[in-house]
Formats: C-alpha cells, sequence, structure tokens
C-alpha cells in the first residue's frame, strides 16, 4: 500500500517510541552532556541523575559511537566551529594518532606554575577611576597584534566598534577570540584554557583587551560538589579560574586590559555583575602586566547605576545599551573604544615638522590622532 | 523556551501525551494548551505572563462586547477602545524611546531640548505577534467574520498558543477559532507532513542560518571596512539566506508543531526568493503578516480603489509601518520605503500596456531577468534590515566597490549558501511524494527516521543556539 495522508493517535505514539528509542540510543552521550550544562540546581541533579543512568545502560551497545565517528569526520572536513576540536581534529589527523589529547592541548591545560596559588581576599568595592596608562609606542614599521577576547559583552557592540576603529590603522592586527554565551565559572561548557591557545593559534599579541564573566553569575560543580553562586567555596575558585586565565593571557608578554562588566538594567543581575567585577579586579590588580578598567563612568549613570540612552554634547540622544539590559549597543562600544585605542598606542602616521608643534610629545600626538580622526564622545 | 533545544523536545513530548489524553475532553483539552502556553512563555520571563493574559482577556471581552452590540455606533467604539489597548501596549514597550529620542534629536536642531526621563521597559518577548492576533480577534469579531460567539476561554487560547506565541505565524481569528470548537479528531493527524517540517525547520535554522551568520554575515556586519567586495557580496546573499531559513525555519517548526496537535496553521513562506516582482514576492514571504497588513491596514486605506496616487500613498504607508513593526528603527524604516518604492515601480511598469513589452514580459528569459533583479533588489533591502545603524549599512554598500581577495568562503559556508538559497527551487512534488512514501514505512521505523535525522542535524550544526532573528520583533 503506498503512503496515507493521515494517521492515528496510536500511530503517533508509535512514531514518537521509534523517536525516543533511537534518539536515545544516539544521543545518550549527548544528554548528559546536556543536563551536566544546566544551570546548578535540583533540577540539573535530576536530570543528571536519569541521564547518566541512561547512558550507562546504552552506552555497552557501542550504537553512541556513530555520533563520535561522525563528529571526527566532521571535524576532520574543518566543519566545527569549535577553534579547539578543530585544533585537536587537525593534530589528530596529522600525526595519524588515535588519542584526543594532543601533547598541545595538555600544555593549554595546565595552569602557569609559576605562579602562586594563594588566594587573595576579595576587595568589597571596585574603584569608579581606573586611568589607562598608555603602552609605549610601538617601535616604527612594527605592528601591534591585539587579541580581543571575552564573551559577549566582546562579541557584541565592542569588538565590532574595535575592529572598524582600527581597520584602516596599518599598526594594528586583531585576533577575534572572542565567543558568546561562555565564562570562566563553566569550563565544562566552554574551557577557555583550551580554547584560547586554539583560538590565536601561532600569534603572540602584543595587547589583549578582554570582556567576560557576564554569563558566570551562576553556581557551578567542582569536584563532584555542587557550589552556589556568591559561596566562599565558589568564589575561591572562581577566583582561581581567572587568574589561570589571566596568567594564560600573560604568559608571553602580553599587557592586558580587562574590562570590568557595566552596570545592568534588572537588579540581581546587576549584583551578580558587581561580585564578578570584585573577583576580577582582585586577581588583575596583582599582575603587573594586566590592568582593570572600570567602564562604568562611561557607560552608567552619574550615581553609578544603569544608564540606557545618551545626550550628547550636540544634544543628540542615543541608545547606549541594547534591548536586553545587558549588552553594549555600538553607541554605548563607542564610549569606550577611544580610551582603548589610546591605551593600545599604536604609532601614529608620520607627520610633517609644520604639524608637530614642540611641546607636543609622541604620547600625546598618538592620542590626538585618535581622537581627532575618530570622534571622541565618551565622558571620562 | 526556544525550539531546537532539549528543553523545548521534552516540553513537547510531554504536552503531546497529555494533550491526546485529554483530547475527548475539549475544554479540559484547551485549558491544559493554554496552561502550557503559559509555561512555555514564563520559561523566558514569568513577569511577562500577566500582561499576555491580560492583552488576550482585553481582546476576548472586547470582542464578545462587539459581537453583542446590535447597531455599528458601539461597536466601532468597542473596536476602537480595544485597537487602542493593543496598540498602546505595542507602543509603549515597543516605541516610547524611539519616538522620544526622535523628537529630541530633531529639537536638539533647533534649540536645546529639555530633560526628559525616557521609559525603558524591557521588550516583551514576541509582543508585536500576540498584539496583532488580539487585534485580528476583534478585527473578525467587527468584520462578522466570526460565525460562533466568541468564548473567552478559546480567545485567551487563540492568543496564546505556543507553537505560534513568539514568532507566529499570525494565525486570524476567524481560521483558528472555529478550530477550537470540536475535539480535535484522533485519527486524522498529518504525522509525515509534520515530521517533515520539524525536519526541514530545525535543518534550515539550526544548520544553514547559524551557519550562515557565525560565519560569515556576522563577520562582514561588525566591521565592513575590514572586507572587500567578494566577501561582501557574499554576506548580503549570505544574509538572505540566513534570514529566510531562520524565519522559515521557525514557522516549519511551529506549523509542525500544531499539526502533531491537531491543529491547521496557514503557510507563511512559499519560496520567496522564487517571486518575479514585488508583488509576488510579498504573496510568497512572511504571508501571515503581509495579508494581515493588506487587510487590516492597506485596505482599509482605500487600497487600490483611489486614484494611482492614493494607491501609491496606501502602499507606502502600509510597507512604513511594516518596516517599523519588525523594529523601532530608522533603518527598518528605510527597508519599509525600499520595498514601497519597489511595489509602486513595479505597479507603473506592468500597467504599461505596450504590446511588444507585454509579450517580452511573459518570456521565460525574462522572467529570469525579473527574478535575479528582484533578488538584488530584496538583497539592497536586507543590508539596510540587518544593519545596526546606516553608518553600517553605507559602509556594506561602499565596500562593493573595493576589489579584494574571497576570505569567508569556507566549504560549509558554499554549501550552506546553496542550500538556502537554491533549496526554494525544489519542486513542491519532491515533498508531497516523500511524504506519501514515509506513509507507507511502519510508524516505529518512520519514528526513528526522525530521530536520525535530528541527530544529523545536531551534528552539523555549529555549537550553541543563536536565538530566531523574529524573536525581536
Amino acid at each position: 500500500m503506498r503512503g496515507t495522508k493521515y494517521n492515528s493517535v496510536s500511530q503517533l505514539a508509535v512514531v514518537m517510541a521509534g523517536f525516543a528509542v533511537t534518539i536515545l540510543l544516539l544521543e545518550s552521550g549527548a544528554l548528559l552532556t546536556w543536563a551536566d550544562r544546566l544551570d546548578v540546581g535540583p533540577a540539573r541533579s535530576g536530570a543528571v541523575r536519569v541521564t547518566a543512568a541512561l547512558h550507562k545502560t546504552l552506552q555497552p551497545l557501542g550504537v553512541e559511537q556513530v555520533r563520535k565517528e561522525s563528529l571526527d569526520g566532521l571535524d576532520r572536513l574543518g566543519w566545527t566551529d569549535d577553534p579547539a576540536r578543530l585544533l585537536a581534529a587537525r593534530e589528530k589527523f596529522a600525526l595519524g594518532v588515535a588519542g584526543s589529547n594532543s601533547p598541545c592541548m595538555a600544555a593549554a591545560h595546565a595552569p602557569n606554575a609559576a605562579v602562586a596559588k594563594a588566594v587573595t581576599p576579595v576587595v568589597a568595592g571596585v574603584p569608579k577611576l581606573t586611568p589607562l596608562k598608555p603602552l609605549p609606542p610601538a617601535a616604527p614599521g612594527e605592528t601591534r597584534v591585539v587579541a580581543l577576547v571575552g564573551d559577549s559583552m566582546m562579541a557584541v557592540g565592542l569588538s565590532d566598534v574595535l575592529l572598524r576603529q582600527t581597520a584602516t590603522d596599518k599598526n594594528v592586527r586583531i585576533i577575534k577570540a572572542f565567543r558568546s554565551g561562555t565564562g570562566l565559572a563553566r569550563p565544562d561548557v566552554f574551557d577557555w584554557m583550551q580554547e584560547y591557545p586554539a583560538m590565536i593559534g601561532d600569534e603572540k599579541p602584543d595587547a589583549v583587551i578582554v570582556a567576560i564573566g557576564a554569563n558566570d553569575g551562576q553556581g557551578f560543580v567542582e569536584d563532584g560538589k555542587t557550589l552556589a553562586f556568591g559561596s566562599d567555596a565558589w568564589v575561591k575558585v572562581y577566583q582561581q579560574r581567572t587568574a589561570d586565565f589571566l596568567n594564560l593571557l600573560t604568559e608571553n608578554g602580553a599587557q592586558v586590559v580587562w574590562v570590568g562588566l557595566p552596570p545592568m538594567k534588572a537588579r540581581a543581575y546587576n549584583d551578580r555583575a558587581a561580585e564578578i567585577n570584585r573577583i576580577a579586579y582582585t586577581v588583575v590588580s596583582q599582575n603587573p602586566l594586566a590592568t582593570w578598567w572600570n567602564p562604568q563612568p562611561y557607560i552608567g549613570d552619574e550615581a553609578g547605576g544603569f544608564r540606557e540612552l545618551e545626550t550628547s554634547a550636540n544634544g543628540k540622544t542615543t541608545r547606549i545599551r541594547a534591548a536586553d539590559g545587558i549588552h553594549l549597543s555600538d553607541e554605548g562600544a563607542a564610549l569606550l573604544v577611544p580610551s582603548l585605542i589610546d591605551w593600545l598606542n599604536p604609532t601614529p602616521p608620520p607627520v610633517t615638522t609644520a604639524q608637530v608643534t614642540p611641546q607636543e610629545t609622541p604620547v600625546v600626538q598618538a592620542s590626538r590622532h585618535h581622537r581627532g580622526a575618530r570622534g571622541r564622545t565618551a565622558r571620562p | 523556551m526556544l525550539f531546537p533545544t532539549v528543553e523545548f523536545a521534552l516540553f513537547f513530548l510531554a504536552v503531546l501525551l497529555v494533550a491526546w489524553s485529554l483530547h475527548r475532553w475539549n475544554s479540559t483539552h484547551k485549558l491544559f494548551l493554554l496552561a502550557a502556553s503559559y509555561v512555555f512563555y514564563g520559561f523566558w520571563n514569568w513577569s511577562y505572563v500577566p500582561l499576555l493574559f491580560g492583552i488576550s482577556l482585553v481582546s476576548g471581552l472586547v470582542a464578545q462586547r462587539i459581537q453583542a452590540s446590535g447597531s455599528p455606533r458601539p461597536r466601532k467604539l468597542w473596536l476602537a477602545l480595544g485597537v487602542v489597548i493593543c496598540l498602546a501596549t505595542l507602543g509603549y514597550y515597543k516605541y516610547t524611546a524611539f519616538f522620544l529620542t526622535t523628537v529630541l534629536n530633531l529639537w536638539a536642531h533647533v534649540g536645546r531640548p529639555p530633560k526628559v526621563r525616557i521609559p525603558e521597559p524591557l521588550l516583551p518577548l514576541g509582543v508585536s505577534f500576540f498584539v496583532f492576533h488580539a487585534i485580528s480577534l476583534m478585527m473578525d469579531a467587527y468584520r462578522g467574520k466570526l460565525k460562533q460567539r466568541v468564548r473567552l476561554s478559546d480567545a485567551l487560547l487563540y492568543v496564546a498558543f505556543f507553537p505560534q506565541l513568539i514568532a507566529g505565524p499570525i494565525l486570524r481569528a476567524s481560521n483558528f477559532l472555529p478550530q477550537l470548537r470540536a475535539p480535535r479528531n484522533p485519527k486524522a493527524i498529518r504525522v509525515n507532513r509534520a515530521l517533515l517540517l520539524i525536519v526541514a525547520g530545525l535543518f534550515k535554522k539550526v544548520v544553514i542560518s547559524n551557519l550562515l551568520a557565525t560565519r560569515l554575515v556576522e563577520q562582514v556586519f561588525a566591521a565592513p571596512q575590514t572586507f572587500s567586495r567578494g566577501d561582501v557580496l557574499l554576506a548580503i546573499y549570505g544574509y538572505a539566506a540566513q534570514i529566510y531559513c531562520d524565519f522559515s525555519g521557525y514557522t516549519d517548526i511551529a506549523i509542525g508543531c500544531a499539526m502533531l496537535l491537531g491543529y491547521r496553521f496557514p503557510r507563511n513562506f512559499n519560496a520567496p526568493y522564487t517571486a518575479t516582482n514585488p508583488q509576488d514576492f510579498w504573496r510568497r514571504w512572511h504571508i501571515s503578516l503581509s495579508s494581515w497588513l493588506r487587510d487590516y491596514l492597506y485596505i482599509p486605506l482605500g487600497g487600490s480603489r483611489g486614484s494611482a496616487a492614493r494607491t501609491c500613498v496606501n502602499l507606502m504607508i502600509t510597507m512604513l509601518l511594516g518596516g517599523l513593526w519588525h523594529g523601532a528603527a530608522w533603518t527598518f524604516v528605510i527597508w519599509g520605503a525600499l520595498h514601497s518604492f519597489y511595489l509602486i515601480v513595479h505597479r507603473v511598469w506592468s500597467g504599461i500596456p505596450w504590446t511588444p513589452l507585454v509579450r517580452i514580459r511573459q518570456t521565460i528569459v525574462w522572467r529570469w531577468i525579473a527574478r535575479i533583479l528582484l533578488f538584488n533588489a530584496v538583497c539592497l533591502g536586507w543590508v539596510f534590515f540587518r544593519s545596526p545603524s546606516f553608518e553600517i549599512a553605507f559602509a556594506v554598500l561602499r565596500r562593493l566597490a573595493v576589489p579584494g581577495a574571497i576570505t569567508l568562503a569556507s566549504v560549509p559556508v558554499e554549501m550552506a549558501l546553496i542550500a538556502g538559497l537554491a533549496g526554494q527551487f525544489q519542486p513542491l512534488r519532491w515533498r508531497k511524494a516523500l511524504e506519501f512514501e514515509l506513509g507507507s514505512w511502519p510508524a516505529m521505523a518512520r519514528g526513528g527516521a526522525f530521530a536520525a535525522a535530528i541527530f544529523s542535524i545536531e551534528l552539523l550544526g555549529p555549537s550553541g543556539v543563536a536565538p530566531f532573528i523574529y524573536f525581536r520583533f
């Protein structure tokens, strides 16, 4: 009999049963991963228990191997967008080895042993004004390699405006090393210690601008224990992860600006962002190669709170935050970028003698060049 | 709750099971679907569930009042009241800041504008869609298109029904409310069609749209100055494919889910890039919105019944407001203006009665020329639609003049682009043949094949789930 157009509800039930059985066979491992990545809480615990039991039961059947082989094949074709997976696949197939942990990946995992592990007490508050001292000017003809690193706080707005405003500057080369929906709280979801080296490849950035932490206001599981956000144990682990990541960023001598989280619209979320900022500030201020920078004076209101709109000196009103009350709009990012470009201090283009007044120092020239060329609008 | 997530899969399987268990008791069945719809919406933000409930309740009560009123005047007053409440809600959440900043910026040209505190509410998910549903209910009641008296419980479910709640398709009350009258038929479920729609929708969204977005479009539109002609052109065409796959993918999943629950949703896309003229395009693109605008805005304005000039004005108003519906930004208005311009040019062009031209317009060669011209004109509109500002839009267009190597054309990007655009030319009979072929398979095997398809999509898609573009409308 050729197919029929309509089915009964009992046939629908059998179709769904067939679907459920097949998907469990094929995806029991993926379901366990999904459960693992849920926000920490009772729902996650229950989901992990159920999916782990399913996975344990179904794994011996070997059907899940299809998934692994398919993924390997796709990685080999360069289909994946995960830098660490892509790098591992390239190394694996280049070396012809079966294991998935290449020496490079193992090295990427290892925190910098030279850095002390002592945990410093977290500061009670972050300074409002955190001036950025411009980097020494690059040597003539030298290109400053700059990595833009972080989660959606970098990916949305900030990276766009930085890329646009440095696009014509031959003295700056930007490496994009950001990924939305990531952070330092959940290496089980996205492990920056592995992904960052894969993202930058063979590059050795001279400077790094980091904006990260917006997704980190959540609990996580460490050594089998669930740690609630903000608890002492959580802070200790998160602080260490931040320190390890910062050490990774600076291990080749790169100078780092760690952009703090801006004020958020929702109060509860803002409180969490403030906690993340305090921890990041505590860690960053201990590293001589890094500076924690507070964007609040540029993007917040006078009381340090959330501000959605900006009225410029010429009276033009623009929206400086995205509709979600979290991310920056392009206009908002444009308030931060001049300071960051001033900090990068790329070599200014050659100027004629007539243009230079005797009082001007090279640093000031660079600063003015960027202000003039890009139209500075930020409030200090 | 996003469609391509495990959370939604679990939610939907549970809803499917319970809904069909309750199908004999229609009132309970509908009450359950209503509760499930609020859970679905509340998963994003519970604090906006009262707003959804309030809009649904107001539209239901107004529709009842309209039906109960015998004379035209109170009917008109009730309709006006309901529409004003709905549009005021939409205006407050979506357009207040846009309107006030526009006024202040205009003011700044003539003097120092006053300091005003601009309300900044968080935009409720899908507000444009559920407000349009509410208006459709009241308008259909006013026009006498609802044959039976509106029940409040039906009105609530019509506005909040979860498959269409946050990104359409926009249902007509006159089409959907009759479906809520009788229990669903447990022997007439188009399972195969529904499964094919869900698989096609997921493939379009998870694989094609996400891949094009992350590896091509976002990169170019973030900093067009760093790319040259080849990449920019690829990104513009990529966005045309991305937005089609994103939005039609969403509505395919929505239609498929509703179909499994026993409900019929209207078709929302019909291979829009195969259109040969702007009018044809709008009969194929976001059909439920374009027909909503036609019936509730363009025709009440006078449609094409007046002079040619009046028709052009009506078209322009409709398309400008249609553009603004998509987002509170001038780039969307320009997108609407461009489409109204295309529609007007087409009206003039197709009205030229010169016989040789009429003959040429009927040839296959001309149809292909027209198709390519229209596609590129639509793509020009997408540049403004996608760009966060005019500065970026013009930077994208300027870079089209800059020669240089193509750097973003990887194999996955090329395959996604071809699938997203050329896929629209597949004959409809293929899909029908596949549906009937599936019908001859045992039910268990069909379920297995559906799972295998979902598994393949999960492997091929980029990591992470990007939200649907139309969520922000």
